[in-house]
């Protein structure tokens, strides 16, 4: 029963891959520089990467928001906002997945009769306005960077484009390591007080049963990414701003910079070490950032260059995304609770850590960590075996088209 | 990553090798006209089979580079354009093989007094072209370049139609001696050296966009 609890987390985890793998790759897709396939795969290696090693860091925020402390409650939250985000997505509108489960904890809160931490909350909806505004000064300057450097280099233009390429690639591998390690808090945040697995030994890395929570979110975000990310992917590539293949990179490092930045613990401490006030460990919206990104460049360089519209649309968008999931969880909620009898969570009384205690209500069978360790073992092995088949089906399309070629030139001789 | 590089690279060699025999198919046209005007036809006979021969490779790297930018996925923003102005530019090495082609079959006998003519409209159909040359190399390597090379291909033009609208008017005006039919031949064959400065502007408005959006 847990584990069916959980499968409403993995459909957000696949709604987030869908939805926001379009930001890190979505500008170099829709430029025509990297193939949708190319991408798709990179982000999903890096995404369960980011999320395996870096994951703890913003969940701990989000569980302060609202310590959901029901499965039953955990699994209603994780489905209103997977059903927020799939349904703008069908829509082709990028939404923010931050934005939708921040949403729906609230509307946990307002429904359990919980009090939302405003501090947090207001942290987490402050980013909501740096994040973009940061993404815009990052692009920008980075843009300005580009720009000075190609212009006095006099690098060949193909050169160029292979080098702009390859930074693609990088810059996405560094993207979706950000995203996984940043929103892996949205999907697998509100369950990790409710799962207490054994650690699971997979040889070269053990891994405990929180970061076996957001391995298994990176797999469905990855499902995500590989099913159905490919028309969001269009609509921030080509429709807000027609990018070229430099803004493209410059795009993506902005919005890897700022996500990086909102999930590295290292770069908060050391800003803190610096007197100033540290970065808040909250997950970011992707979308926002990226958004902003774009907007940046295009202030930059004119703003006629900017489709206003589609822009107004994305805008309204954000103000829906977290009021529709919060009205979705609350009535959600209020069937699971009076419909199906079971139960979605109660009024916290007195104070203390959320998290821990949430775990009174967690579960620690033995056969549930046996299953979730035969289940990982089995999907990443699943992953690789896509992973190596794709390597070989791109060397045989390789190795056909140069041998057409050859072909082509024989007879024509 | 080591294979993308070669790829790159080796198309970066075979642009640049198109240029050069656009380049080349200008220089060995000018010195085709000379020697069919001075009535060496030795001379004219080697740089016909010069023309053919780098024409004939330019069609090769033409095909080759446009199938190197598809199946390699290189400049996809600007592989329509690029694609454009090797096609213009693969037009005015047709044109030069097709003139001396004409000349090499239709004989025109060109008087004495128009060889001075003759020579000026392809000295400065020529000019357009070569002037060309360096404003589409540029495109590549320093974009912001490009429009002010471009002036000169306008210049020449523009000079090319002058000195033929020119001897145009000595022919049909004031050689009275010569027959409507050998009038109108003259007029054709210099229509046919013109054709490569029009093509060299028809290349340079295209350069001239492409340098701006790339700027953008």
């Amino acid at each position: 029963m847990i584990l069916l609890f959980l499968t409403s987390g993995l459909f957000l985890g696949w709604s987030l891959g869908a939805n926001d793998a379009s930001n890190i790759f979505g500008s170099a897709v829709g430029s025509r520089m990297i193939s949708f396939r190319k991408a798709a795969i990179i982000a999903s290696v890096f995404v369960i990467i980011g999320a395996v090693l870096q994951g703890s860091g913003a969940s701990v925020t989000l569980g302060k928001l609202g310590a959901v402390n029901a499965i039953g409650g955990s699994f209603t939250v994780a489905l209103a906002a997977g059903v927020t985000v799939y349904l703008m997505t069908k829509f082709s509108l990028p939404v923010s997945t931050t934005q939708a489960i921040v949403g729906a904890i609230v509307g946990w809160n307002i429904f359990t009769g919980n009090q939302t931490n405003i501090k947090t909350l207001t942290e987490i909806i402050s980013t909501w306005i740096s994040g973009p505004l940061l993404g815009a000064l990052f692009a920008v300057i980075l843009y300005i960077i580009l720009k000075a450097l190609k212009k006095h280099s006099s690098i060949h233009l193909i050169r160029f484009e292979s080098y702009v390429r390859t930074g693609l690639v990088i810059v996405g591998a560094f993207g979706a390591y950000s995203l996984g390690a940043n929103n892996i808090a949205n999907v697998m945040g509100v369950f990790v007080p409710a799962f207490n697995l054994n650690d699971l030994d997979l040889g070269i890395i053990t891994l405990s049963s929180s970061q076996q929570l957001f391995l298994l979110g990176g797999i469905a975000i990855a499902a995500g990414i590989l099913t159905y990310s490919n028309r969001v992917m269009e609509v921030v590539g080509n429709q807000i701003m027609e990018l070229s293949s430099d803004a493209a990179l410059v795009v993506v490092l902005a919005q890897a910079f700022v996500l990086f930045i909102f999930s590295s613990s290292a770069f908060s401490s050391f800003i803190e070490r610096t007197g100033l006030p540290p970065f808040p460990m909250v997950p970011v919206s992707s979308t926002q950032v990226i958004i902003g990104s774009i907007i940046g460049i295009g202030l930059y360089k004119g703003a006629r260059n900017i489709n206003f519209r589609i822009v107004g649309d994305i805008a309204k968008g954000w103000v829906l995304t977290p009021v529709a999931s919060g009205l979705t969880a609350f009535f959600s909620l209020f069937f699971v609770k009076n419909i199906f009898n079971i139960n979605v969570g109660t009024a916290i009384a007195e104070k203390g850590s959320p998290i821990l205690r949430s775990t009174a209500s967690s579960t620690s069978a033995r056969g549930i960590s046996e299953i979730m360790s035969f289940l990982i073992t089995g999907l990443l092995a699943v992953g690789i075996i896509i992973v190596v088949l794709y390597y070989f089906a791109e060397r045989k399309r390789k190795n056909e088209l140069r041998k057409s070629e050859e072909k082509f030139w024989r007879n024509l001789k | 990553m080591a294979l993308f590089t070669r790829t790159t690279k080796n198309l970066i060699l075979k642009i640049d090798e198109f240029f050069d025999n656009i380049d080349l198919g200008l220089l060995v046209f000018r010195e085709g006209i000379k020697s069919y005007l001075d009535k060496d036809m030795d001379a004219f006979e080697r740089h016909i089979r010069k023309v053919e021969q780098l024409e004939s490779n330019a069609d090769r790297l033409q095909r080759s580079i446009e199938n190197e930018m598809i199946t390699n996925s290189i400049l996809p923003q600007h592989r329509g354009e690029v694609s454009s102005l090797i096609d213009v530019l693969d037009e005015i090495i047709d044109t030069i093989k097709s003139t001396l082609n004409e000349f090499r079959i239709e004989t025109p006998d060109i008087p004495a007094s128009l060889n001075h003519n003759f020579i000026s409209i392809t000295e400065s159909s020529i000019s357009a072209g070569e002037e060309l040359i360096p404003a589409a190399r540029a495109y590549f390597k320093s974009p912001y370049t490009v429009r002010e090379k471009l002036l000169k291909v306008y210049y020449f033009e523009s000079e090319t139609d002058k000195v033929s609208r020119e001897t145009r008017r000595v022919i049909f005006q004031e050689m009275n001696d010569l027959d409507l039919a050998r009038k109108s031949h003259l007029r054709y064959i210099i229509n046919h050296i013109e054709k490569i400065s029009d093509n060299a502007q028809k290349a340079a408005d295209l350069l001239s966009i492409m340098a701006i959006k790339i700027l953008m």
